[in-house]
């Protein structure tokens, strides 16, 4: 397919029009949580800082503990995958690939949470989290979102896709429901278990709704919970200050793409969350 | 007895998540419906029942009314700019080969960094005398705008946020579904002298139908639930004119601690949402069947 000049220029500037577009506000980000109060009040757009101020680090450091909130927030993340994965995996399995009574309704079951985010029936489980006492605990922060539909629907529909003669295969081998599991479907489901890791990790490290309702503590609280704090104790006054504390709260995922970025993009365009 | 436990040993594998679907789905569903039938707040400390009195009080309150219309605003004008825009540029990235890894990224980031910290930034852009867009505005010799502190700019200045933080989480779901188009249908649309739109229009866009359904049902439950920024942005303000309704439910339940008002709307907010999903099983259902087989 030949294409003309003018189509290829026409496609790249719009292109790299919505990039800069898209980029602007994390590089004003960026540059902010350089400067000094000072250079923000003279109100110059200027990109680079005069005087770079390393030091607005130390000092939201001082300011809230971030660093607790830094760990509250990975243990949270990782406590949450683990769980989901113990709980997706087996019945993802047996949506694909058993029979049982029962198993279209449970499956709608699963399937409808999708439609029903914590968010929307946040009073009741606030009140659940009170009655088992979950309240300002991290296992508090996790419980609510270890069952996932969303995760179960994806990975029954690659559980299905996988021919039926390995299972035959592997049982004439005497391998039974967990081995099958763990030998056969996990490794070559691996694209859409990545996907699905990485967009769990990203929706928790996000999450900012349910943390707030039930932590009143620093102890366990999560790093967007101590910026919103952070936030209302500077009240707008010091933005360099802000600004390096919100820097600090994206860095991590941010960082944590950029490693994977190509497994990241690969799996997500292979796997492919399709429709 | 024993036949009946054989017949069930498969819900071994399901049991455990259906538990926890239960403790923190269903059964909240549940109770929040019960509730929303009783008087619970800060005059009356233990719930009692008062029939559909919640439900009647939030029909004469103009403020449930507001919530509802910024809502349908925000949930509308927030989905289809969104898909459209990055369907087009899924599009645009799928056919440029160089530089393709740096759009990807620089329109996907905002999705990766949390909510909280995308709402601290962007009330700095907003921000009356410091922000960029402001001091922008005076540069090229404009008033300068409320942005957050006004109530006929509120809701808006949020949709924006929220379409700059939404685009590259959809934009990268249609990318991988134009991964299953085949490139052949495109040559042979060029060959039989197909321009640029006709061959998007031709085959992409039927072709995507079930990309889109994804992104549609994604998108609303995305737009229906927000409340980070709102919460750290403007509260709902100024004036409720950006309250939308799970705001509303939080204010509610929260700061008025009204436990049965909160609850009727959760109610209201659920309902819409089951009505939803069975509009799109309704409407889709065959094709959703179809791709789940």
């Amino acid at each position: 397919m030949k294409e003309r000049k003018y189509e290829i220029l026409l496609k790249s500037l719009t292109l790299h029009i919505v990039s800069f577009i898209m980029i602007l506000p994390f590089v004003w980000l960026v540059s902010t949580a350089l400067k000094s109060p000072e250079e923000v009040f003279t109100q110059h757009l200027t990109l680079l800082p005069k005087k770079f101020m390393w030091s607005n680090f130390p000092a939201i450091m001082k300011a809230a503990p971030f660093d607790i909130y830094l760990l509250n927030t990975v243990i949270v993340c990782a406590g949450i995958l683990a769980i989901q994965l113990i709980l997706v995996i087996p019945a993802a399995y047996a949506f694909a690939r058993l029979n049982f009574p029962g198993k279209g309704f449970t499956f709608i079951l699963f399937v409808i949470q999708i439609m029903l985010p914590l968010e929307a029936i946040i009073i009741p489980n606030y009140l659940i989290a009170k009655a088992l006492g979950l309240l300002n605990t991290r296992i508090g922060l996790i419980l609510p979102f270890v069952a996932s539909g969303f995760g179960t629907f994806q990975l029954r529909q690659t559980f299905k896709q996988i021919p039926a003669s390995l299972e035959d295969a592997a049982r004439i081998d005497g391998a039974g429901h967990f081995r099958f599991i763990w030998y056969v479907l996990i490794p070559l489901s691996k694209p859409t278990i990545i996907t699905f890791s990485l967009i769990s990790i990203a929706t928790h490290w996000n999450d900012y709704f349910w943390p707030l309702i039930i932590t009143e503590v620093d102890r366990v609280r999560t790093l967007t919970i101590g910026l919103g704090m952070f936030l209302q104790q500077e009240s707008g006054s010091d933005w360099t200050l802000l600004m390096a504390a919100t820097l600090y709260v994206c860095l991590p995922i941010i960082v944590l793409f950029l490693i994977l970025q190509r497994t990241f993009i690969k799996s997500f365009l292979t796997s492919g969350i399709k429709g | 007895m024993k036949r009946l436990i054989f017949k069930f040993r498969y819900y071994l594998f399901i049991l455990p998540g259906l538990i926890f679907l239960g403790v923190f789905t269903y059964y909240p569903i549940i109770w929040a419906t019960d509730l929303s039938f009783k008087r619970w707040n800060l005059l009356c400390p233990k719930p009692k029942f008062v029939g559909l009195e919640n439900y009647i009080k939030l029909i004469h309150n103009d403020v449930f009314w507001l919530v509802l219309k910024n809502t349908a605003i925000f949930v509308t004008v927030s989905i289809f700019p969104t898909m459209f825009f990055a369907m087009v540029l899924a599009i645009l990235i799928d056919e440029r080969m160089k530089g393709r890894v740096y759009y990807i990224y620089s329109i996907f980031y905002p999705t990766l960094i949390p909510m909280a910290a995308a709402a601290m930034l962007w009330v700095y852009i907003y921000s009356p005398n410091l922000g960029i867009l402001n001091i922008l505005l005076a540069k090229i010799g404009l008033p300068k705008l409320g942005w957050l502190g006004s109530s006929k700019t509120s809701l808006w200045a949020l949709i924006i946020m929220t379409f700059w933080k939404n685009l590259g989480f959809f934009m990268l779901i249609y990318l991988a579904g134009l991964q299953n188009i085949s490139k052949d249908l495109y040559e042979a649309a060029y060959l039989d002298g197909a321009g640029w739109w006709k061959r998007h229009y031709k085959i992409t866009f039927p072709l995507l139908g079930p990309t889109t359904l994804f992104v549609f049902i994604t998108a609303i439950i995305l737009t229906f639930r927000v409340f980070d920024q709102i919460n750290l942005m403007t509260e709902g303000g100024p004036g409720n004119s950006s309250n939308v309704i799970v705001y509303y439910i939080f204010e509610n339940g929260f700061k008025f601690i009204d436990m049965g008002i909160a609850s009727a709307l959760t109610t209201i907010l659920v309902g819409v949402l089951l009505i939803l999903v069975l509009i799109i099983f309704g409407i889709f259902g065959k094709r959703i069947t179809y791709e789940m087989e």
